[in-house]
């Protein structure tokens, strides 16, 4: 069932997403992609008469991080006078989540708290299973290596384990609550669910707390200790040391001014918010052994309307980790290039996508034909930015221990652009079959990155081919591509030969990230100008008071709502232009156009950032009708080109 | 239940349907007084409902009608609203439409309701129990939803007790166009069985090597339950797609702690 979460929390070992009422969605472990353990996770009061379950329609509810940290506060409003506050909060150290309930009843409530799971553990509906432990206060569903298990403070009074599916139906733990009563059955297998209960006896003014564990771990005997370790640590530690943690991994971040912004003086706070919360949601979202990341946390398990979002891209993560070395994280970089290493094909190329272990993800893209030759450019564009912000020593290392996978890569696109432009392949929206202009840029970039290793590897013929190779590429893209007429790049050649001129904003990866333009030549300068005002005349949807960029013209994927990459890329290119002219304050021309680049520069930003959850996760899309979140949530990508441009902003002087 | 939908084919190409709405005043000669005034106009009346079990001081006389062409029933309109007993009266001429319906949307107990051929809904279980894990129990679940909420909606008009129940759930199914049931339960120690003929599932489903009805056993488990606040266990055990002549269901008291294992070893038997 396709859920997008409003919120997610996680630490080295669990990814947790949830709702906006604090209902779970996924429960990931021991990886960010695998294995998503349960259907359904959430709490429920039983007044004497019915269930009010925590995701009812009728609770008012707010969510919202604890400001710079992974703790999440979710606040429901009943209208029969209920209130209830839940924290939620992934241990620092353990794979357990955290959840502490405070609820209080402006009229008293004299009823039942209960809380319901349906696991699916190792995403097996069948065979699992599961028995409680009351004595050790504990219930615990497991399948093979896997174990999750329940417990909580106070200890819970009953509960129920039964059959989630079944025509025994009265053993379903959710039928089981509907009475108030749990049946306690101690164990069972199959398809099951679970619920434990408390009496709740609240007078009026008066608040009651109960704190619900939900632990991960390999073995049962290693579950035992979690739990019983996670017992004699006190709320209050436990919080502050996950506060503190956060801050603490914030404050290596590069320090940001962003001051003298004209008109954006408010701006400025909101700002700062979104390049924690990305940073943060990013750091949640990597595979801290690996180096990989996720996409986005997998949402759509049965590919139901996409191909799902829980695989590492090359594409995505290349960019990932150089917005992250920029913002004051090179360790990514270090991490994502071994990923690399080993992932690489025997051809010197990426896979399409993989999972975050490094296995083949599934795919529509098997053959030389259906491949993205885009992510093997990307890739090598990525190394040679974070080999170029190396200390020298340190480039030496890096270039010795990669060499090889840069080798094999470059050839890879010299035999894929035998012509100058490259074979027919997917494009990076894996929607269109031909010759991209998007494919060609970032082939550039990527020639041009193993060039410069090259050279300082004392490989001086091989850079030259390669240098060589993406200058032709350039010519090639420009001569065939460029449409004079319109002022931009067509999007490329479709498969029948055609030129596609449908306008796609992935063209503006030819100045940004790839830097197969530069703002430095009049010329090009000027291509890059016309390319963006197409962009804008021709991608932009109005929704939430301003314009969001669609990815190109007839976009039938989710609605063809504007997206969130788009439209930063088109405020990084915007910004980028503006970071390279010269003398702003001279009062000339060039002045005007920063001012304009600036300026609307951030008209963008501040639309994405209206784009996002009420608990600031930057989603995919924005929807262009309601102007909500939508589709994946939150979704890496977006969060990269977040940092970049919050970076560039902060650059500009 | 109030029936509030029409349907049917107009075979006469030269004739319209015209439909009638009146809100009357409800008295002993109010439908009377109206129909005569449509014999004496010559009004050919081929469909008519009538409803005052919501407001016994109202009723809604609903009258589909086939006129020639071209008739102006303006004046008749004029003569029904002067009719003491009359409130109000809408109406409206169909052209050339084949299927009649004059209030949207369909309403049952109150609630939205939909008309759906049996052979759709079996469709969807044969969709359901080719491709979908426990489809059985998923057809049970939703057939004891159904089947609780049926109590919930019929005790806002009538008292439905232990002694009625079994009796409503007969008049129920039948008129639901469900099929046409038999019991012989014992209320105390809640087990009989209750047996179904013409069952919509089993009819249109046809041939089967299992009962092919967990929802129409869902819904009773949920009826009965609801009724009589005890949890309750129906199983089919024969079935008319199973070469049977009739569909057969076990009800009995839910076991607890019942585990499969119980089930498997026969230990519930």
């Amino acid at each position: 069932m396709i859920r997008q979460p409003n919120s997610i929390l996680g630490n080295r070992q669990l990814l947790v997403t949830m709702g906006k009422k604090g209902e779970l969605f996924g429960f990931f472990y021991p990886g960010r992609d695998f294995a998503q353990h349960l259907e359904e996770s959430q709490s429920c009061l039983y007044d004497g008469h019915r269930l009010i379950w925590s995701n009812d329609h009728e609770w008012h509810v707010s969510q919202r991080y604890f400001e710079n940290t992974n703790i999440v506060n979710t606040e429901l409003v009943h209208p029969c006078g209920l209130k209830m506050h839940i924290r939620d909060f992934i241990h620092t150290d353990q794979p357990i989540m955290v959840r502490n309930y405070s609820i209080t009843s402006h009229g008293g409530f004299h009823g039942k708290f209960f809380y319901y799971s349906n696991f699916k553990i190792g995403e097996m509906q069948k065979k699992n299973s599961a028995f409680c432990d009351h004595d050790a206060g504990m219930l615990v569903q497991y399948w093979k290596d896997y174990h999750i298990g329940i417990s909580s403070r106070p200890v819970f009074e009953e509960w129920q384990i039964g059959k989630a599916l079944d025509t025994i139906w009265w053993t379903n733990a959710k039928y089981d609550m509907e009475d108030g009563e749990l049946q306690n059955n101690r164990e069972d297998i199959g398809n099951i669910n679970n619920a434990i209960g408390w009496k709740l006896d609240i007078d009026a003014g008066s608040t009651a707390e109960i704190t619900i564990f939900i632990s991960a771990a390999s073995t049962r005997l290693s579950l035992y200790g979690r739990i019983r370790d996670i017992r004699n640590q006190t709320m209050e530690n436990m919080l502050n040391e996950t506060q503190e943690s956060g801050i603490k991994w914030l404050s290596r971040k590069t320090l940001l001014e962003l001051k003298d912004l004209p008109g954006f003086e408010s701006v400025r706070l909101e700002l700062m918010e979104a390049f924690n919360r990305s940073l943060l949601t990013l750091s949640i979202l990597n595979d801290p052994v690996r180096g990989s990341f996720v996409a986005a946390p997998e949402f759509d398990h049965d590919f139901e309307k996409s191909g799902g979002y829980g695989y590492c891209w090359n594409r995505d993560s290349s960019e990932i980790v150089i917005a992250l070395l920029n913002a004051g994280y090179p360790e990514y970089c270090e991490r994502f290039f071994r990923w690399c290493k080993k992932t690489q094909l025997p051809d010197g190329s990426w896979f399409q996508r993989y999972w975050l272990d490094g296995n083949a993800g599934s795919s529509w893209g098997n053959f030389s034909h259906s491949t993205q030759i885009d992510e093997t450019g990307s890739t090598l564009f990525a190394m040679e930015s974070y080999y170029s912000s190396l200390e020298p020593v340190l480039k030496r290392e890096f270039l010795d221990r990669i060499w090889a996978t840069v080798l094999s890569a470059a050839e890879y696109l010299m035999r894929r652009t035998p012509e100058g432009m490259h074979e027919p392949c997917i494009c990076l929206w894996e929607t269109y079959s031909g010759i991209f202009t998007y494919t060609n840029a970032a082939i550039y970039g990527g020639l041009v990155g193993a060039a410069q290793m090259a050279k300082d590897y004392n490989e001086m013929d091989l850079a030259s081919r390669w240098l060589e190779r993406a200058e032709l590429i350039k010519q090639q893209t420009i001569k065939q591509l460029w449409l004079p007429e319109e002022g931009y790049f067509a999007r490329g050649i479709a498969h029948n030969g055609r030129i596609d001129k449908d306008i796609d904003a992935s063209i503006l990866g030819t100045f940004v990230p790839f830097n197969m333009l530069s703002a430095d030549d009049e010329n090009e300068r000027a291509m890059i100008h016309s390319m963006i005002g197409n962009i804008e005349s021709r991608l932009r949807v109005r929704v939430n008071d301003h314009f969001g960029i669609k990815r190109y013209e007839d976009d039938t994927y989710i609605d063809g709502n504007p997206w969130v990459v788009t439209t930063l890329w088109l405020s990084k290119a915007m910004l980028s232009l503006a970071g390279s002219i010269k003398g702003v304050n001279d009062g000339t021309e060039k002045n005007e156009e920063w001012k304009i680049m600036t300026t609307e520069a951030l008209e963008y930003i501040r639309w994405s950032l209206r784009g996002t959850t009420s608990a600031g996760m930057l989603p995919e899309q924005v929807n262009k009708h309601t102007g909500r979140p939508a589709w994946a949530i939150p979704l890496c990508w977006s969060c990269a080109l977040m940092l970049e441009n919050i970076v560039l902003l902060d650059g500009l002087k | 239940m109030v029936r509030d939908l029409c349907m049917f084919s107009k075979a006469d190409e030269e004739a319209e349907v015209i439909w009638f709405r009146v809100a009357y005043r409800n008295t002993v000669h109010s439908e009377a007084d109206i129909t005569s005034l449509f014999a004496e106009k010559g009004l050919d009346m081929r469909f008519a409902y009538l409803d005052s079990l919501e407001d016994p001081s109202r009723g809604k006389y609903v009258i589909f009608t086939e006129v020639e062409k071209g008739k102006d029933v303006s004046s008749i309109v004029k003569e029904l609203e002067e009719l003491d007993v009359v409130l109000n009266v809408e109406f409206g001429i169909s052209r050339n439409q084949v299927m009649q319906a004059v209030d949207f949307p369909l309403s049952l107990f109150g609630e939205r309701a939909i008309i759906l051929r049996a052979r759709t809904f079996v469709d969807i279980l044969k969709i359901l129990n080719e491709h979908v894990q426990q489809a059985e129990g998923i057809q049970m679940l939703t057939g004891i939803k159904s089947g609780t909420i049926a109590v919930k909606l019929l005790r806002e008009i009538i008292n439905i007790n232990e002694n009625n129940c079994f009796d409503l759930l007969k008049e129920l199914f039948m008129a639901a166009g469900w099929g046409i049931l038999e019991y012989d339960i014992d209320i105390h120690s809640l087990k009989g069985t209750i047996t179904t003929r013409d069952c919509f599932i089993s009819d249109s489903y046809k041939e089967s090597e299992v009962p092919v009805c967990a929802y129409v056993s869902g819904f009773f488990a949920g009826f009965i339950s609801e009724v009589t606040k005890r949890a309750v266990r129906v199983r089919e055990s024969q079935c008319l797609t199973t070469g049977h002549i009739s569909c057969e269901h076990i009800v009995s008291p839910a076991p607890e702690g019942t585990k499969i294992e119980h089930v498997l070893r026969r230990e519930l038997d």
